[in-house]
């Protein structure tokens, strides 16, 4: 039986600690209402960025882990960021990818290649530190403390049904504007003005 | 006419510049981030900027990241700015067609600080560069005027204050800012 996004999101949000979360598309919504405090940031308008901006992160606050919940369509739209996470070899980084086999969002059309395509072995190739792949809840719960303690790129191919809800069907998100200051100020803290 | 500019003088502009960014943050929070370089190059590596990167792999107070497309370096350069890094992005006018989708999402929807430079390969040394033959090369204004960027030409080595300028213009709009580079590094 497929993992349902929201249960694999409520394991990482129990465990997530400090790190920096870089939601998007499908994950976003139930991310929101799973863990709305705390220091996030949902790749929105520029489709297939999460990796990279998580990059940024990664290589801005190596004091936190960064956890980066990515869509296999999203992924699709700039594959090339494997190779340049690996490359850059941030070793606070975990990239999640959830594995649907479709564009949930604009209507669940079938991503190219859809469930064959082998996105853990596409990491691996690229030079990730490590790649895996999980199909089954007690198993990613069972895995997730090393995961997140081993040093990275880490990614992690998560076999999921669809989510309850897209950014079409659940919008009022902040907008990226807002959520960017918002976590900047966390992060940085800004002297008070005097 | 323009003049080659060379790569050791774009590179001491560019740490001034990133000296100047982190004093600058250092002054408005509490917590920046404490790092021994500088900042960073987000690169797409650009045949026009090829000496300067190749000086880069020499440098230690700069930190290079290698992208595989433009759209990479624009979100990559997001997340550092979140982080509080300094960063500059080196590309090509092909890179800037190539990702005006997530230069708009990030820079300007976000209102996030990026500074690039583009560098016009195949721009004509005779020629001003929307007169150019070349339709990468004389599209590249246009584009950026139709998305409000400002920018500016880097035509010389007496230009090159036009990058910490633009770099603060794109600090102070909270945007996005470009020089074009207007023939090939030396």
């Amino acid at each position: 039986m497929l993992m349902k996004p929201e249960d694999v999101l409520r394991l990482i949000a129990a465990q997530r600690g400090s790190a920096i979360c870089v939601p998007t598309m499908t994950t976003a919504p139930a991310w929101r209402s799973i863990a709305p405090d705390d220091l996030s940031v949902t790749c929105v308008g520029f489709m297939g960025g999460a990796s990279a901006l998580g990059l940024g992160l990664a290589l801005a606050r190596p004091d936190h882990r960064v956890l980066v919940l990515d869509g296999d369509g999203s992924l699709l739209m700039q594959l090339g960021s494997l190779a340049t996470v690996a490359g850059a070899a941030p070793r606070n980084l975990v990239h999640f990818l959830f594995k649907n086999g479709v564009y949930h969002t604009s209507g669940s059309q079938g991503i190219p290649g859809g469930l064959t395509v082998d996105f853990a072995m596409m990491a691996k190739g690229a030079g990730y530190a490590l790649a895996c792949v999980i199909h089954d809840l007690e198993e990613f719960r069972r895995r997730l403390p090393g995961l997140l303690a081993t040093e990275g790129p880490v990614f992690v191919e998560l076999h999921t049904g669809l989510a309850e809800q897209t950014p079409m069907t659940a919008p009022g998100s902040a907008p990226f504007h807002q959520q960017v200051q918002d976590l900047r100020v966390k992060l940085l803290k800004p002297r008070a003005r005097t | 006419m323009p003049e080659s500019i060379p790569a050791p003088l774009i590179i001491d502009t560019l740490k001034d510049t990133f000296r100047e960014a982190r004093a600058a943050l250092a002054a408005e929070v509490a917590e920046p981030p404490r790092h021994s370089h500088l900042g960073w190059i987000l690169s797409v590596p650009d045949t026009h900027q090829k000496t300067v990167l190749a000086a880069l792999d020499k440098e230690e107070a700069i930190r290079v990241v290698t992208c595989a497309t433009e759209d990479e370096a624009t979100a990559l350069a997001g997340g550092l700015y979140i982080g509080g890094e300094p960063c500059v992005l080196m590309i090509q006018h092909a890179g800037l067609y190539a990702s005006v989708n997530t230069l708009r999402g990030v820079a300007m929807d976000g209102r996030i600080p990026l500074f690039y430079m583009i560098g016009l390969l195949s721009r004509e040394r005779d020629k001003d560069p929307r007169e150019s033959r070349h339709s990468m090369v004389r599209y590249s204004e246009p584009l950026l005027d139709t998305f409000g960027v400002p920018h500016a030409r880097l035509e010389g080595p007496d230009d090159v204050h036009l990058i910490p300028e633009y770099y603060r213009l794109s600090r102070a709009r909270r945007g996005p800012a470009v020089v074009l580079v207007g023939l090939e590094t030396s």
